[in-house]
């Protein structure tokens, strides 16, 4: 301080630097070895930084028999649905958060039915079952006994029908489902019968939205609905009906707490878990460490190397299989090709690319062993389209990984010739690349399969680059047809896959052009028989006439490869620490799907505290 | 020259300097290995084959290693060459000149030194179409000379008022002549030492961004491979191969440099000297160096240019902290 007051007079520009030379002549040295050290601490430190303030239980060690003590102990912890403070609960919403976004778990809001991914199969939720007249002409759903809201109001078939019917104004999540929907009504108090339209006929999107589309109370949003502001609602004290109530909410944490007036306790039972805790992490591996020390009970994180949790470290942790892949295939992620880029419009191009792609790499890799290596199919060839699989098929007109297949293509079938960067160029001129790959950043299988697919395009000669940008940025893009490569996956298994897979690839109806944002057929894709037997195998009512469409689908797809399956990925990652719950379902323990989403709720009413 | 002592600090200082360029210059000539090459599964441990293990692609992290040190030099030479030079022309000319030039530069450098680099780099970065190593280099180049041009304005300015800039006016040297061969000799033991410091923070700053995923894009570098080892949990799964070689890599590479240039700093400046060559000289009585030696200007010129020296020192070690800090 003195030495600066000393030089008030001199040029300001002298006297900073007077001050600040004296005061770092002296630490230089000290600064110089010290900051070898703080490097090395800076990348170690990286890795475990960022816990932030997001509240998990604590860690007890040595305490496995009882578990966490006190308030934690009655509380089960997840981790893998909020990545954002959260905004909005508003299930009808663009983007509400969890618990109350489509394909997260029923804790305050529930459906019909529920899906079980495992056998395809619909379970009871607010209705009984899902009957199905006439061969799919329409569908009856019989409430439960004494179902109610979580404000004491009876929940009845005039909601569903509400939930339904404002979906045909306002632009809502499952508005789509009206493209097949004729009227939804109530036949009496506690039923619902919804008619399928006859042109065009299709009752798996019905079915779909049925098991899919969270019932809301009509004596809360109707006036929403009547104002046309449904979506912007915040919904911060949602009323929903299922076993749990919003509790409080930060930037670090979601609170969910027990209701203990549950409609259902007579049918479902009491959850053993006083609340539900989601935490709020800034990545993936805040909240591996966590699941891995026990202060999360179960995560839907995509954690590299689990098996290491309980094999190397003896974890209590577990997944749905003891073995390999440990998860089951719920979803395909593919390298989807813009059809209206030059070179990629080529389908012998598409086909050497498809050849190529090092999908068994990708699949030990960037999936962590997770994966088969994906086939040259879009029908999931385990779980319940299985039954649609068509194995010979993919084994005579199918590819797989071979990088001189890719090159012979390149160089006999196309005739191009490969230019003195090691690129091929294709006879009229077209050289093949530079393209860009994109897809989101902090998606890290994706990034890393995207890794690899630009190295194996290179290495036989197709020039291919990597790009990650922010999320909403590629989903943009994608869905205005502004890129040229991508991963990107289409829909999951679900009661209407794969239907709505083929027609999210392949049906150029309603998609709209390059610059124009379309929500299905990103690639631009056209075939002219690919509708019609879309429709077909809507229409379908057997399961071997659905499997013929399907099969002629899928050839149709092997012979113009509009995307390329790089791996296969569960529906919903599902993974478990013991510490302090314990009965999760796996594989040996079959009683619920590993799932959060649909039936997945079922294991919430099961687990038990250890040592109870 | 016979009068430079160089310093044991400054040999060994110089050897480890050696070691890291022909690790990466020679060692990809040597390591045989394609990085972008397949050669195990997700984090295989070290074997015989593979004496570094596998990272999250199944690919050698040796080979990575040796080219990622490439790539990271290279960034770091021509970003210091880039900065270093953008920093020399504007702070010899503003010293020189002086008056309304000098003001207008300096106002422009304060400008730049006001907005805090690593935030322009990281815009320029995500800005840009495309990133390869040159265009980061680039980008690292153009954002790093303020502080070198602030620096050498100070030193050219204690050398316009020296006689022999006078008897080279008076035989008619030319404006750009007296700059390169009156001026510009005095300060290069300085322009040397920036340099040296402009590299060590430009490896440092390609490490942060890439750290940060902005890392270029098609190739290998020391911050890429951490980037990747963060994003793939590697310390978690106990991958200390995937996370350690690069680290050690980065810390000896920026070490080994700020060694060179703090020994450097001994040779040029003979009042910072310690040790034998310190204690010999005072045996011997040398008060000061003799009037000619170009070479120990900063002691001649007096108290002001200690400063100076201050100055340069301080201000390139707060781009470190920049660096490291990333």
């Amino acid at each position: 301080m003195n030495d600066m007051s000393d030089h008030d007079l001199a040029s300001p520009e002298d006297s900073a630097a007077r001050t600040w030379g004296s005061s770092w002549e002296t630490s230089r040295r000290r600064f110089l070895s010290i900051s070898g050290l703080a490097l090395g601490g800076a990348a170690i430190g990286l890795g475990a930084a960022g816990c932030g303030t997001a509240k998990t239980g604590n860690d007890n060690k040595g305490g496995q028999a009882q578990g966490r003590a006190g308030a934690a102990g009655e509380t089960l912890f997840v981790a893998g649905f909020q990545w954002g403070p959260p905004t909005n609960f508003n299930p009808v919403g663009p983007s509400p958060a969890w618990p109350a976004g489509g394909g997260q778990s029923q804790l305050i809001y529930e459906t019909l039915v529920r899906f079980n991914m495992v056998d395809g199969s619909l379970q009871p939720g607010l209705g009984t079952e899902l009957k199905e007249n006439d061969g799919g002409k329409s569908f009856t759903v019989a409430l439960q006994e004494g179902t109610k809201w979580s404000d004491g109001k009876d929940l009845t078939a005039d909601d569903v029908v509400f939930t339904f019917e404002i979906a045909k104004d306002a632009s809502l999540s499952y508005s789509n489902v009206w493209e097949y929907l004729e009227t939804v009504s109530a036949t009496d108090p506690r039923t619902v019968e919804f008619k399928v339209k006859t042109k065009p006929f299709n009752p798996l999107p019905v079915k779909n939205a049925i098991a899919g589309t969270y019932i809301i109370p009509k004596h809360i949003w109707e006036e929403f609905a009547t104002a046309k502001t449904l979506a912007k609602q915040a919904n911060t004290k949602p009323v929903g009906s299922g076993p749990f109530l919003l509790d409080k909410y930060d930037q670090t944490q979601v609170v969910l707490k027990r209701d203990d007036n549950y409609w259902g306790k007579s049918v479902f039972g009491t959850p053993a878990m006083k609340s539900v805790v989601h935490p709020i992490f800034k990545s993936n591996s805040d909240g591996d460490l966590k699941l891995e020390s026990g202060e999360i009970d179960a995560s839907q994180q995509f954690t590299a190397q689990i098996w290491k949790m309980w094999e190397d470290k003896k974890k209590p942790v577990g997944t749905w299989l003891k073995e390999k892949p440990y998860y089951l295939p719920g979803n395909i992620p593919l390298l989807q090709i813009n059809q209206t880029v030059k070179g990629l419009d080529n389908p012998k191009v598409r086909q050497a690319i498809a050849y190529a792609i090092d999908t068994p790499n990708i699949a030990s890799t960037a999936m962590s062993d997770y994966s088969e290596p994906a086939n040259a199919s879009l029908i999931l060839p385990t779980g319940y389209e299985s039954k649609f699989y068509d194995e010979a098929g993919v084994k005579d007109k199918g590819w797989t990984f071979d990088k001189n297949k890719a090159v012979e293509i390149l160089e006999k079938e196309l005739k191009a010739k490969k230019g003195s960067d090691g690129i091929y160029k294709l006879p009229d001129g077209t050289r093949l690349g530079p393209w860009t790959l994109i897809t989101p950043t902090g998606w890290t299988d994706w990034n890393t399969a995207c890794e690899i697919v630009a190295k194996s395009c290179q290495a036989v000669g197709i020039d291919v680059k990597t790009e990650f940008p922010q999320a909403p940025n590629v989903t943009s893009k994608m869905q205005n047809g502004d890129f040229q490569l991508a991963c990107w996956s289409a829909s999951g298994v679900s009661p209407a896959s794969p239907w709505s897979r083929f027609r999210d690839l392949l049906d150029d109806r309603g998609a709209a052009p390059v610059g124009k944002t379309t929500f299905y057929n990103f690639t631009r894709f056209k075939h002219p028989d690919v509708p019609k037997l879309l429709d077909d195998a809507g229409a379908a009512t057997t399961d071997d006439e659905r499997k013929t469409i399907y099969q002629k689908l899928d050839a149709i797809y092997r012979q113009t490869i509009p995307v390329v399956p790089l791996m296969y990925r569960p529906l919903e990652f599902y993974e478990f620490n013991e510490s302090n719950w314990t009965g999760f379902p796996t594989e040996a323990n079959p009683y619920a799907p590993p799932m959060w989403q649909g039936a997945g709720i079922t294991w919430l009413f099961k687990i038990k505290k250890v040592g109870t | 020259m016979k009068a430079v002592n160089f310093t044991p600090r400054f040999w060994v200082a110089l050897g480890l300097v050696l070691f890291t360029l022909l690790l990466g210059l020679v060692g990809p000539l040597v390591v045989h290995t394609d990085p972008n090459a397949v050669v195990g599964g997700l984090y295989d441990a070290p074997s015989a084959q593979q004496w570094l293990g596998t990272d999250n692609e199944g690919q050698s992290v040796l080979a990575n290693l040796v080219y990622g040190t490439r790539t990271s030099l290279i960034v770091g030479l021509l970003a210091g060459t880039i900065a270093t030079t953008i920093g020399l022309v504007i702070g010899l000319v503003a010293g020189f000149q002086g008056g309304w030039l000098d003001d207008a530069l300096m106002g422009m450098t304060n400008v730049a030194l006001a907005i805090p680099s690593i935030v322009v780099v990281i815009l320029l970065s995500i800005a840009l179409p495309s990133r390869g190593s040159f265009t980061l280099a680039l980008v690292i180049g153009v954002t790093g000379w303020p502080w070198t041009a602030r620096a050498v304005r100070a030193q050219a300015t204690s050398v316009r008022t020296r006689e022999h800039i006078d008897v080279a006016r008076l035989s008619g040297a030319r404006w750009g002549s007296i700059l390169a061969w009156d001026v510009l000799p005095y300060l290069l033991s300085y322009v040397v030492m920036a340099f040296v410091l402009q590299v060590a923070g430009a490896i440092l700053t390609e490490a942060a961004l890439s750290m940060l995923g902005l890392g270029p894009s098609g190739s290998v570098s020391l911050g890429v491979m951490l980037y990747w080892a963060l994003a793939w949990g590697s310390i978690r799964t106990g991958a200390w191969w995937a996370f350690m070689p690069p680290t050690l890599m980065l810390t000896l590479i920026a070490f080994s440099l700020l060694l060179l240039q703090s020994s450097l700093d001994e040779v040029f400046n003979p009042r910072l000297r310690r040790g034998r060559a310190a204690r010999r000289k005072k045996v011997v009585g040398v008060t000061e160096p003799a009037v000619g030696a170009p070479v120990p200007i900063p002691i001649e010129s007096g108290e002001d240019s200690d400063v100076e020296v201050g100055r340069g020192v301080e201000t390139s070690s707060g781009t470190h902290t920049r660096g490291g800090n990333g």
